[in-house]
């Protein structure tokens, strides 16, 4: 037997009134790979995420984490052990400065948010951490702006830093260049291989780049209409005829 | 990269805190607190009115009434209606313990603010278990409920609060009305004189730890909260525990200022303690001021109790130099109309309130630079 999967779900299964987002789905993620999820919009991708983090309950079946149980735990609670997310909709702290907003998160990784008796400054190291993440997401020549005063695709860049912050075993990256120039997304596939080729980290990753996910993934999985399709390497999977109608043929383009 | 010692080129986020650190004597707001605090030390020897220290006083305990709102409205994003009830549970203690039981004794007294502070607490955390997990608007109409019931019983269990008439707490030692200890500065020292100081002192201590307390980490993730919770909870904060730390510590620090209002004003009845119009006043305040500023608690509370105060004293001077003039006096009799107005438009085009505002131009200004 190979290594336990990291992250592993159990007929997973979603409903909102009727509609049935995501559909009995069973998926071994193996620790230190690069899986990603594609598929239709509306597929359920985004879903099955908030499934695997936390912030929506299922209505049947299981998630695994290490061979855990953590099906009931809060989003708060799976991120203390080790899931991070990012989020497809930008979700930072539009009132606060782009360096508070991630050294949120380094305070939240390093368990130090609920110090009250000295000021925050008096604790430079976050700061310097989270300057430091500001660098690697190229956006430390904006840590004083406030978070809601950036551009479009700086903010997906934030997003990706609080995210890095977190230094958590597991990524969930939810299409994180969704929205950028195009001259700003290498600097993010860039950053994703360079975390990939660290092998100390899981990364589950959404997109829509059809060649970007052949380029970076060990496996692709494929959602349709909230069922998994199609779970293999980049080669199969891009030979699956029902894969090939939805990307490669006439029908929807990528991007 | 940046930990390798002090060889190292400072980032620019040290190099900025380091300037901030150096720059932190010559900061004008610094002044100006300090300034604000020598007025408010000052005001009994330099124009000794009671009417005025009464003011003053008023204006020191309320502004950080609202700044222990501004923790949990402004800080942390919860809207309580239950804020001034905890003023009413500190105000209450002491009037029970030094009025209707207990005695005129230093003991009691502690006692009465270790009571006021053990209920506050207790309740508040009651309180917010049950419902601040649920959606916000729960919240506030339950700390509204809550609020309205401890009125009532205040009301209906007269053999215990004196009812409607409330109760007049004598104070021990120094305190009491019959103290005196000569003249200081011109001023006489007595219990009046002392209780203002002390409270003074006791709002100061407050203001400070409040300020701390919202510039602390914990702080920190308060705001995170107000600003985005589900995002400060996939960031792994167990947002209803701080939520709950915060409320609770601003009823604390609410009830701590209801003890002290109950020393300096030596009564304490429904109306003056626990009426919904405390709660409304505070609200006020805190609009007028600005939210999430702490220091708007200050403009808010000096512009409506200083308009209350003044404003009726006014109108007597101008029926005494316009004798006959119906029209005037018409005039004045709805000055609390003219206030509304006032304060709908200051909402309307300050909605940062006046701190906030300032801040905002202030770090405008410096951002251009
Ligand atoms: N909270 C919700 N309530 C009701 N329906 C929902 C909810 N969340 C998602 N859905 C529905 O579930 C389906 C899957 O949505 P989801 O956002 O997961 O798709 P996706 O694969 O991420 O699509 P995209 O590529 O556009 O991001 C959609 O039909 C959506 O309307
Ligand atoms: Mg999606």
């Amino acid at each position: 037997m190979p290594a336990q999967p990291l992250i592993s779900t159990r007929h997973l299964t979603i409903r909102f009134g009727g509609h049935v987002a995501v559909d009995r789905v069973s998926l071994d993620i193996e620790p230190f790979t690069l899986k990603s999820i594609i598929g239709p919009n509306g597929a359920g991708k985004t879903t099955f995420f908030n499934l695997l983090s936390g912030q929506y309950r299922p209505t049947e079946g299981r998630v695994y984490f290490k061979g855990v149980d953590v099906t009931r735990l809060t989003a708060a609670a799976r991120t203390r052990l080790g899931i991070g997310r990012s989020f497809q909709l930008t979700n930072i702290f539009p009132s606060l400065p782009v360096l508070e907003n991630v050294r949120l998160a380094v305070q939240a990784q390093r368990r130090m948010g609920l110090k009250v008796w000295r000021h925050s400054r008096r604790f430079p190291e976050l700061e310097d951490r989270a300057y430091e993440i500001l660098e690697t997401v190229l956006l430390q020549s904006k840590w004083n702006a406030l978070a809601s005063e950036l551009a479009h695709g700086e903010k997906r860049k934030l997003e990706l830093g609080i995210l890095l912050a977190l230094e958590a075993e597991v990524l969930l990256l939810d299409e994180p260049t969704a929205g950028m120039s195009l001259e700003e997304v290498p600097t993010i596939i860039g950053l994703i291989e360079a975390i990939k080729h660290r092998r100390d980290t899981t990364i589950l990753l959404v997109e829509h780049k059809i060649d970007m996910v052949l380029a970076l993934s060990d496996s692709i999985a494929v959602l349709k209409d909230g069922r998994l399709i199609a779970d293999g390497t980049p080669e199969a999977i891009s030979r699956s005829p029902e894969v090939q109608a939805a990307y490669f043929g006439g029908g929807a383009t990528g991007a | 990269m940046t930990s390798d010692g002090p060889s190292a080129a400072p980032t620019p986020v040290q190099a900025s805190r380091i300037l901030e650190r150096e720059a932190r004597f010559r900061q004008p707001t610094l002044y100006l607190r300090l300034a604000l605090t020598a007025a408010f030390a000052l005001a009994p020897v330099l124009l000794p009115s009671f009417q005025l220290m009464d003011l003053m006083l008023k204006i020191a305990l309320f502004a950080t009434l609202v700044a222990s709102y501004d923790v949990v409205i402004g800080y942390t994003g919860i809207v309580s209606f239950g804020h001034a009830m905890f003023f009413g549970f500190g105000a209450y203690a002491v009037g029970l313990s030094l009025g209707k039981f207990g005695a005129p004794t230093y003991g009691y007294l502690a006692l009465a603010f270790a009571l006021g502070v053990l209920v506050s607490a207790a309740l508040a955390l009651v309180i917010g278990a049950f419902s601040l997990r649920v959606k916000a608007l729960f919240f506030a109409m339950i700390t509204l409920a809550f609020a309205e019931y401890a009125l009532i019983l205040a009301v209906q269990l007269s053999h215990l609060t004196g009812g409607e008439d409330g109760i007049s707490p004598k104070l021990p030692g120094v305190f009491a009305v019959s103290f005196t200890a000569g003249k200081v500065l011109g001023v006489d020292v007595n219990g009046r004189v002392v209780t203002y100081y002390v409270v003074l002192v006791v709002c100061l201590a407050l203001f400070l730890t409040m300020s701390r307390f919202v510039h602390s980490p914990l702080g920190r993730t308060l705001q995170a909260i107000r600003d985005n919770e589900q995002r400060a909870e996939a960031l792994g904060y167990r947002t209803f525990i701080f939520q709950l730390i915060s409320s609770s510590f601003g009823s604390v620090v609410a009830a701590v200022l209801g003890g002290c209002y109950a020393m300096w004003v030596r009564y304490v009845n429904p109306e003056s303690a626990l009426s919904i119009q405390i709660m409304l006043d505070v609200l006020l305040m805190v609009i007028i001021g600005g939210m999430g500023t702490l220091y708007g608690g200050i403009i808010g509370a000096a512009v409506l109790l200083t308009a209350r105060t003044l404003l009726p004293d006014l109108r007597a001077v101008g029926t005494l130099m316009f004798p006959g003039s119906e029209i005037l006096q018409r005039l004045t009799e709805r000055w609390l109309l003219y206030f509304g107005i006032l304060f709908i438009l200051v909402v309307f085009f300050f909605p940062k309130g006046v701190i906030g505002t300032v801040r905002e131009v202030l770090s405008r200004r410096n951002a251009a630079r």
